[in-house]
C-alpha cells in the first residue's frame, strides 16, 4: 500500500467514522472492508464512511464499498458517505450506490441522520 | 589479438566506432614514431568529459601498435594508464601501475597474460625476451612498500618503463584522466609532475597527459617549470563530415533508418560528440523509433535529453560530482544560467556572486566543475564549455527542479526551441539584426503577454554588448522608453537590509548590483519588485509598496534614480493606481517583465516566488496545434496514479476545469487498470499517448495483450466489478475500444470549452445497475 493511503477510525456516539484518506484502491478497499466487517462482528450497526481525504478512487475500491454495504444491510445496519468529491459523488451515482446509501456534505449532518432515526 | 585487458576503458573502446580526427592523430602519431630516435615530445590533451580523448589516446595506442614491423627497432610501446581508478593510495597506486605496465609489456612482446600476478617472474620472462633490468628496480620497490613509503614506491614504479627502455622498445606514455593525480592521499598536487620531471625534461620519451582539468593541471606544469615543454591539444567535437560518417556506421550496426538529409544538422544538435551520437542511435534503436522526418528526430532528443539516455548520463554525471543536493542544485542553476542563459561572466567573484553562495562554498563548486571539466580557468578567467546537450540538459533540471514543470512540458519547449531556432543559415547578420530590434520592440510593449522565446536568447545582447561586461536593454513605453543598465554580476532576494542589522524591507524580489562595474556605494543599484496578487491592482496595493521604497530609500540614502520600482501585475489595474503609479515612479509590468529581469539577474529566488513567474511561462500553446505526450507504463499496482499525474501536468497546457480533469483521471485509471487486468500482456507494458489540442483531449490506452473485457465475466459480477469500460463512457465524451491482434487501444476523447453534444445531459439519463440488491 502506497504510504498516502490511509484509513482512520473512530467511534462517535455508537457510530463508527472511517475516513479513507489517498487513493481507494482493491488495498485500501480491502482494509476498509476489514475494519468495516470487524465492527459489525463487534456490534457496531451504524457506518460512516467519510471521504474527505480521497483523492482518487477506482472501480475495484468502489466494489470494495458495495461489499461493505451488502454486509451492513445483511446485518440489519444503517450506513452513510460524508465529504464525497463532485467526481466521486458521480462514481456512485453510476455504479448505484447512491440509491442505497446516502451522502451528505458534512461529517455532522450524516452523525445526526444515523444518530436520529433509530 | 588485443593489446590491453585490465583497465575499463581500453575494453569498452571499440575501434571500429572511431571516426575522424585525422589531423590530430597523425600529428601525435608522428611525435611518438620520433621517441624512436630518442626525441620526445609531451602532448597535454585537454577537453570536457566524455569528448572523446580516451578514444583518441587508446587509437594512438592501436595505430603505434601497429606502426612498424617487428623487424624496425626499437618499436614504440605505448604504455596507457588511467588515474581515474580508486586508487588514492600512493602504494595501491604504484602496485597498480606496476602491474599494468609489467602485464602491458609482457603482452605487447607476444607473451599470453599470466594467470597471477607475480613481478619477480614477470621480470625474469622480461629479461629473457631482452627487457632487462627490471629485477634491480623491483627489488628497490619492494623495499619502499615493506617500508610503506608511498611515494617512494610510486617514484620506483614510475620509473620502471623508463629502466625498460632499450634497443628493443622505447616506452610511449598515455597518461589519462591526469586530473585525478592530484587526489592522491599525502601527496602534494603536481608531485606526479616533480616525479616524471626528469624524464620530461631528458626528453627522450614521448609523453601524452590527458586529462579535463587543464588549469590544474597547467598550472601544476607551470610550477615544475614544464609548461613551456608542453604542447597543448583541445580536443573537441568532430567535423560535420567525420560526425555524419559515424552516424552512418552507428545506424547501420542498430539498422536504424535517419534519412541522410538530417544528419548534417543532427551533428550539430549532438555538438559532434561521439558518446552522445552512440546514445541517442541506441535509444531510437531500443524504442524501435522510426525516424522519417526532423521534427520526429527532435522529438527523439528531447525525450533522451529529458528522460532517457542522454539525461541518465548528466543525471549521474551531476550525482557523482556533486553527491551533496543543495550543492549539485546550486552548481546546476549556477550552469545553467551561463549555458542556457549566456550570462555574461568570466570572474571568479562573478561566478561566486551569481551562484548566490559563500566564497568557500562558491570556490568548492568551481574547483569539482574544473575537475570534471566542465571550466576552464586561465589567470582567474573562467571558461565554459559549450556543449549544446549539456545546456538542454539544464534547461531541463532547471525547468523541473526549480519550476516545477513536468518533464513533457520541458520536452515540448526544448522541441520547439531547436524547430524555431533552426532556420537561420549563412548570411545571418542580417538576421541578427532583425532579432534585436524585433526584441526591442516587444520589450517596448507592456501589454506583451506571451515572451518569444527569443527574447530569452541572451546570446544576441551579449554579441551586442559583449566586452563592456554590461547589458543594456530597453524596456519601457512606447513614448517614454526607460533605458535600463542590468550590471553585470548582481544579487536577487527577497529583502533588504539597508545596514548590517538595521531594519529589513521585504519585497517579493529585491535585485541589487552595481553600475558600471563600480562595486562603489555611489553606483548601488536596487531593483525592489512587487506581484500585486489582486486581479485587478488598486492604489492603495500601489501606496503600500511607495511607503515601503520610500523607506528603503531613506534608510540607505538612496538617490532617486538609484532606486529602481517595478510592480508586477496581474491583469488590469484602476486608472487611479496607474496614475498614482506613475506619479511616484514606478514602473507598472506584466509578469513576462519580471521573468526576463529574473533570467538577467540570476534565477535563484524564483521558488520563493513562483506565482509570476509561473503564470508567465510561456510555453502554453493554446492556440496552436496539436502536442503529443507518451508515457510507457509498468504493469505493475498503481503505477496507473503515474499516469494521472502526467494527466495533471499535461492538462495545464489546456484550459482543463477541475471538473474535467477529475473526469480524464478517472477515466485513465479505469483504462490503465483494465489493461493490467486484462490484457495479459507479454511486454508488461501498457502504452499511454496523450493529445492536447485547443478543442480536445485525446487519450490513448493501449496494451498488447489480448483484449479489453466488454462484458462481465460470472465471477467480476460476483465480486461487485467490471465496471471499468462503463466508467469510463460515463466519465469521457466519447470512447472508441479497438482490439487487434497486436493489443487493445482505448481511445477517449473530451471535447474542451463548449458541450456540443451536451454530455452531462445524457450522463443524467443513466442510472447505475450494479447495486447490492440488484444482485
Amino acid at each position: 500500500m502506497s504510504a498516502n493511503t490511509t484509513i482512520q477510525i473512530r467511534e462517535e456516539g455508537g457510530t463508527l467514522v472511517a475516513c479513507v484518506g489517498g487513493y481507494l484502491n482493491s488495498q485500501l478497499g480491502e482494509e476498509v472492508e476489514k475494519v468495516v466487517r470487524g465492527k459489525l462482528d463487534d456490534g457496531v450497526r451504524r457506518i460512516l464512511i467519510n471521504f474527505q481525504g480521497t483523492r482518487l478512487v477506482n472501480s475495484i475500491g468502489i466494489s470494495f464499498v458495495i461489499g461493505i454495504v451488502e454486509k451492513v444491510m445483511e446485518r440489519d445496519g444503517r450506513m452513510a458517505f460524508c465529504s464525497l468529491s463532485r467526481i466521486n459523488c458521480e462514481l456512485f451515482r453510476v455504479t448505484g450506490l447512491e440509491k442505497y446509501v446516502r451522502s451528505f456534505e458534512t461529517e455532522k449532518e450524516a452523525l445526526d441522520y444515523l444518530a436520529g432515526e433509530q | 589479438m588485443r593489446l590491453f585487458g585490465t583497465m575499463g576503458a581500453e575494453t569498452s573502446f571499440r575501434e571500429e566506432d572511431f571516426f575522424g580526427r585525422e589531423e590530430e592523430l597523425s600529428a601525435l602519431t608522428r611525435s611518438a614514431l620520433d621517441g624512436g630516435r630518442g626525441i620526445g615530445s609531451s602532448f597535454m590533451l585537454y577537453g570536457p568529459p566524455n569528448i572523446g580523448k580516451t578514444s583518441l589516446l587508446l587509437k594512438l595506442a592501436r595505430v603505434l601498435r601497429n606502426s612498424t614491423g617487428v623487424e624496425v627497432l626499437p618499436r614504440p610501446f605505448p604504455l596507457y594508464f588511467s588515474f581515474s581508478q580508486i586508487l588514492t593510495h600512493p602504494l595501491a597506486l604504484s602496485q597498480h601501475f606496476l602491474q599494468e605496465f609489467l602485464w602491458q609489456l609482457l603482452r605487447f612482446l607476444g607473451d599470453e597474460q599470466p594467470s597471477a600476478f607475480d613481478p619477480a617472474a614477470m621480470c625474469d620472462r622480461l629479461a629473457s625476451l631482452g627487457v632487462t633490468g627490471c629485477r634491480e628496480v623491483l627489488s628497490a620497490h619492494e623495499r619502499c612498500s615493506a617500508e610503506g613509503d608511498g611515494l617512494s614506491a610510486l617514484v620506483n614504479a614510475l620509473s620502471f618503463p623508463f629502466s625498460a627502455a632499450g634497443e628493443r622498445i622505447y616506452p610511449v606514455f598515455l597518461f589519462d584522466d591526469f586530473q585525478y593525480t592530484a587526489k592522491l592521499q599525502a601527496v602534494p598536487e603536481g608531485a606526479m609532475l616533480s616525479i616524471l620531471r626528469p624524464y620530461i625534461k631528458a626528453g627522450h620519451f614521448p609523453m601524452f597527459l590527458s586529462g579535463s582539468s587543464p588549469g590544474r593541471v597547467t598550472a601544476a606544469l607551470k610550477r615544475e617549470g614544464l609548461f613551456g615543454t608542453f604542447q597543448m591539444v583541445e580536443v573537441g567535437g568532430l567535423s560535420t563530415a567525420d560526425s555524419v560518417r559515424l552516424w552512418g556506421h552507428l545506424c547501420e550496426r542498430r539498422r536504424v533508418e535517419i534519412p541522410a538529409s538530417l544528419l548534417p544538422r543532427a551533428s550539430g544538435r549532438l555538438g559532434g560528440i561521439p558518446t552522445y551520437q552512440r546514445m541517442l542511435v541506441e535509444e531510437i534503436f531500443f524504442r524501435g523509433a522510426k525516424v522519417p522526418d526532423a521534427v520526429t528526430l527532435e522529438n527523439l532528443y528531447a525525450f533522451s535529453v529529458t528522460e532517457g539516455r542522454l539525461n541518465r548520463y548528466w543525471r549521474e554525471f551531476f550525482e557523482n560530482t556533486f553527491p551533496d543536493r543543495v550543492r549539485r542544485g546550486r552548481a546546476i542553476r549556477f550552469l545553467k544560467r551561463i549555458l542556457c542563459d549566456r550570462f555574461p561572466l568570466d570572474t571568479m567573484e562573478g561566478a561566486t556572486s551569481l551562484m548566490g553562495a559563500s566564497e568557500e562554498e562558491g570556490e568548492a563548486i568551481l574547483a569539482a566543475l574544473e575537475f570534471k571539466g566542465l571550466l576552464k580557468t586561465d589567470l582567474e578567467q573562467l571558461t565554459f564549455p559549450g556543449d549544446p546537450v549539456l545546456a538542454d540538459f539544464l534547461y531541463w533540471a532547471f525547468e523541473r527542479g526549480v519550476l516545477g514543470k513536468g518533464t513533457s512540458q520541458v520536452a515540448a519547449a526544448i522541441v520547439q526551441t531547436r524547430l524555431s531556432s533552426a532556420a537561420p543559415e549563412p548570411g545571418k547578420n542580417d538576421d541578427h539584426i532583425r532579432r534585436v530590434a524585433t526584441v526591442k520592440e516587444l520589450m517596448r510593449k507592456w501589454d506583451l503577454r506571451e515572451v518569444p522565446l527569443l527574447l530569452l536568447d541572451f546570446g544576441m545582447f551579449r554579441e551586442k554588448f559583449g566586452g563592456k561586461g554590461l547589458l543594456e536593454v530597453v524596456i519601457g513605453m512606447e513614448r517614454e522608453a526607460a533605458r535600463v543598465r542590468l550590471p553585470k554580476v548582481s544579487s536577487v532576494s527577497t529583502g533588504y537590509r539597508a545596514s548590517r542589522g538595521g531594519p529589513r524591507f521585504d519585497f517579493d524580489l529585491v535585485a541589487y548590483g552595481f553600475l558600471d562595474n563600480d562595486f562603489s556605494e555611489e553606483n548601488l543599484v536596487i531593483w525592489a519588485v512587487d506581484a500585486a496578487v489582486e486581479k485587478n491592482l488598486g492604489a492603495r496595493s500601489v501606496e503600500h509598496f511607495e511607503n515601503r521604497c520610500r523607506l528603503l530609500a531613506l534608510e540607505k540614502g538612496l538617490p532617486n534614480d538609484r532606486l529602481r520600482k517595478w510592480m508586477i501585475i496581474n491583469e488590469t489595474s484602476d486608472p487611479a493606481a496607474v496614475d498614482l503609479a506613475s506619479r511616484y515612479g514606478i514602473h507598472l509590468s506584466h509578469p513576462t517583465q519580471l521573468r526576463l529581469f529574473l533570467n538577467l539577474f540570476g534565477l535563484e529566488e524564483l521558488e520563493r516566488e513562483p506565482e509570476p513567474a509561473r503564470s508567465s511561462a510561456p510555453e502554453a500553446p493554446r492556440d496552436t496545434k496539436t502536442l503529443e505526450y507518451e508515457l510507457v507504463l509498468p504493469i505493475k499496482a498503481d503505477s496507473e496514479v503515474v499516469a494521472v499525474r502526467v494527466a495533471e501536468e499535461v492538462a495545464a497546457f489546456s484550459s482543463v476545469d477541475a471538473d474535467t480533469l477529475d473526469r480524464i483521471k478517472m477515466a485513465i485509471i479505469e483504462a490503465c487498470i483494465n489493461a493490467f487486468e486484462h490484457s495479459a500482456s507479454e511486454s508488461g507494458k501498457v502504452r499511454l499517448r496523450y493529445l492536447i489540442s485547443p478543442d480536445k483531449i485525446e487519450l490513448f490506452v493501449q496494451d498488447d495483450g489480448k483484449g479489453f473485457r466488454k462484458e462481465n465475466t460470472p465471477e467480476e459480477s460476483k465480486k461487485n466489478r467490471g465496471w471499468g469500460l462503463k466508467l469510463i463512457r460515463e466519465l469521457v465524451d466519447d470512447v472508441e475500444v479497438i482490439t487487434g491482434p497486436d493489443g487493445t487501444v482505448v481511445h477517449m476523447m473530451m471535447h474542451l470549452g463548449g458541450d456540443p453534444a451536451n454530455p452531462e445531459a445524457v450522463r443524467q439519463g443513466e442510472g447505475g445497475s450494479a447495486s447490492p440488491r440488484e444482485q
